[in-house]
């Protein structure tokens, strides 16, 4: 069994970071995500590999929040393109949790699989590697486990850490992990080392049979109610490490200009305003239905997972206190046999 | 606090059996103790729910704007900066005074169940448990200040001398150093628009963010964009926030959205003072920046 000691890990760091842009988990002043490695400030910045996680997910490094897709210049009706803005520099994701690798997964499914493949996204995916760190202790509220998600064995890992105390385990699963193996040569040792027990969850996700009971409740009045609350932030969706939705916009000047992709959010109304003047999902409740329709069923009919994996980042951000946890135990609950 | 409970229960049940309101707007209990959220009440079976605790922060006044087109009459729970949003939304005419019934609460300060939920969490570094929110510690009114009935005693403004602190601190910067300090702030802003989503003040049938045609703000995170819209968020508030401080509480990468606020309270306060948004309800009175006169000066154009 192959160790890295934790009294070496700043060392493997700067290590992996010499031949790849390395990402870590971070908390840096009042925020906490992924950041760059070289920009680590020893003395302000905190590494948080032995926290549960950070806000932010790792989302970015594979799907930036704004992305320059090519640049164009435009004479009459005449468009030439000028540059394509694929970006395939490598990039190490360093330490994150099976959520979020199993959201990666996620985006797998959506920009390389049914036909179409996103060149921008498969430029970063391919020349990413991923150090994913298993979890032993679950956080407040996690419920990855009642969403299909092994916390212990993160899917989509090319090593797999494992916190044994004094050391990681080193696990490398896939030709990728193997150069950070060779890359770290001497840095991780032979040594024997156990990965504790996992310890229980204290959320109660009952997600089994959610996605069918789902197809006959689009018009239930339990939208309503649990919407009721929601002010339709998009808080949730920007932190939520499995949302993938963009919108592709442009920048030009003169003849000049850009196109880029940005987040959006179906929790915003003009996420879905026409150009005629319709907007389809014109309230709240049609617009929270979306976001649980989408996580929990839509998802699972074409890609046999939901889109949700249980991080529980959006229940800690919700300015109104809305628990996803809660709002699929009560679809399961509800009664809709006494329902039109 | 359980006597303010009580005492709302009591009033809900009232109003909604009575059929005076169509909805009571309160607080229910979350999962945990400090997860107190807003829960709207409906029928009478539904006001056992309802709770106020020092967790009970979340300004519901804003919630009102999802029945501005509507018919119904509804019930509201309001602490003293709540209650000045009612007032915000009652001046820029977006729900008549007869459609609610205000019951104030005088307000012994809140505490942040975002906060607590993000100390328990395991994404931050562990914090000392919080005291009293920081919007609570610049509280200027802690009473309601338009109401139909009032719970609880008379509580004392919380803000002091201190109050403009932070805001001269920034003043006092070269223009440099101001420059940095906000470019190191907006940087890190993720455009959810969560702040302006939460605000009360933020009323506008079509935000001009929203707006594509033509697109006013630039949807990019880039320090040129995020200035833009923090520039154009900032001037909008100028003699309309009421200080409820729901952005900065709300917002996921906590950029001190209040200082901005205040530098602009402040400024209002200073050139066409003395001024106070919300604060009282004078028919046909309108905010200093929301009317517009003839004699206005305006040799800095
Ligand atoms: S949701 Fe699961 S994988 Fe993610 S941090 Fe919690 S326990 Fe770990
Ligand atoms: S974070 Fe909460 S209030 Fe905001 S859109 Fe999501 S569910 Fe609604
Ligand atoms: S929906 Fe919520 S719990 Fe599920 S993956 Fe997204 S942020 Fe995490
Ligand atoms: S929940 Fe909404 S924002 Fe998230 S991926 Fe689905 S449609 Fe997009
Ligand atoms: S809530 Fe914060 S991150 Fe979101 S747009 Fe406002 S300032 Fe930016």
């Amino acid at each position: 069994m192959q160790i890295l000691s934790k009294s070496k890990l700043e060392e493997a760091l700067n290590q992996l970071g010499k031949n790849a842009e390395l990402f870590v988990p971070l908390a840096r002043g009042e925020e906490s995500g992924f950041y760059p490695w070289s920009s680590y400030q020893a003395g302000s910045d905190r590494l948080m590999l032995d926290a549960l996680n950070v806000l932010l997910p790792p989302k970015s490094v594979v799907f930036p929040q704004t992305e320059r897709m090519y640049s164009f210049t435009s004479t009459g009706p005449a468009v030439e393109i000028k540059e394509t803005f694929e970006s395939p520099q490598p990039r190490i994701i360093f330490g994150l949790r099976a959520c979020d690798a199993a959201a990666i997964a996620c985006f797998d499914d959506v920009f390389l699989t049914m036909g179409f493949i996103d060149s921008f996204y498969q430029a970063r995916r391919d020349n990413t590697t991923i150090v994913a760190h298993a979890c032993y202790e679950p956080g407040a509220n996690c419920f990855c486990e009642a969403m299909g998600v092994d916390p212990t064995e993160p899917v989509n890992a090319d090593v797999i850490i494992r916190d044994a105390g004094e050391v990681y385990i080193w696990e490398s699963k896939s030709s990728k992990g193997e150069k950070l193996t060779a890359a770290l040569g001497s840095l991780l040792e032979n040594k024997e080392a156990a990965a504790p027990g996992l310890k229980p969850f204290q959320q109660q996700a009952n997600y089994e049979g959610v996605a069918e009971k789902l197809k006959g409740m689009f018009e239930d009045p339990i939208w309503e109610q649990l919407a009721a609350t929601c002010q339709t932030c998009g808080i949730c969706t920007y932190v939520c490490p499995s949302c993938y939705c963009f919108d592709i916009q442009v920048k030009s000047w003169g003849e000049e200009g850009y196109r880029f992709r940005c987040y959006d959010s179906c929790m915003y109304s003009e996420y879905t305003q026409m150009a005629g003047g319709h907007n389809p999902r014109g309230n709240e409740r049609e617009r929270f239905r979306n976001r649980f329709l989408h996580k929990l069923q839509f998802f699972s009919e074409r890609y046999g997972k939901p889109l949700c994996t249980g991080c529980g980042r959006c229940i800690v951000a919700c300015p109104a206190g809305i628990n996803i946890v809660e709002i699929i135990n009560n679809i399961k609950e509800a009664d809709t046999s006494v329902r039109a | 606090m359980k006597d303010i409970t009580l005492k709302i229960r009591e009033i809900a049940a009232r109003l909604l059996q009575s059929g005076q309101v169509d909805i009571f707007m309160g607080w229910e209990k979350g999962q945990e103790e400090y997860q107190t959220r807003p829960f709207f009440a409906r029928q009478e079976e539904d006001v056992e729910k309802l709770i106020f605790n020092e967790y009970s922060i979340h300004n519901l006044s804003n919630d009102l704007l999802k029945y501005r087109d509507g018919q119904e009459k509804i019930g509201i729970v309001v602490k003293g900066c709540d209650s000045r949003g009612i007032i915000r939304l009652i001046q820029d005419k977006q729900i008549e005074r007869e459609r609610l019934y205000i019951v104030g609460v005088a307000c012994p300060g809140m505490k942040d169940p975002l906060q607590a939920v993000k100390d328990n969490s395991g994404f931050f570094p562990t914090a000392a448990s919080a005291g009293l929110a920081k919007k609570c510690g610049d509280c200027i009114e802690p009473n309601p200040v338009i109401y139909d009935e009032l719970i609880g005693d008379k509580q004392s403004p919380r803000a002091g001398e201190e109050r403009f602190k932070l805001v001269k601190d920034i003043e006092d910067m070269s223009v440099d150093q101001r420059y940095q300090f906000f470019e190191d702030i907006f940087s890190r802003c993720i455009r959810c628009y969560a702040c302006r989503q939460v605000c009360v003040a933020c009323n506008c049938r079509t935000c001009i963010f929203d707006e594509m045609k033509p697109q006013w703000v630039g949807r990019e995170t880039s320090i040129s964009d995020n200035f833009m819209y923090h520039l154009v968020r900032a001037s909008h508030m100028a003699g309309r926030c009421i200080e409820c401080g729901e952005c900065e509480r709300v917002c996921p990468v906590n950029i001190p959205l209040m200082l901005i606020n205040q530098k602009l309270i402040k400024d209002v306060n200073a050139f066409f003072g003395p001024y106070e948004a919300g604060i009282g309800y004078v028919e046909g009175v309108k905010p200093p920046l929301s009317s517009y006169q003839e004699n206005d000066p305006d040799d800095f154009l």
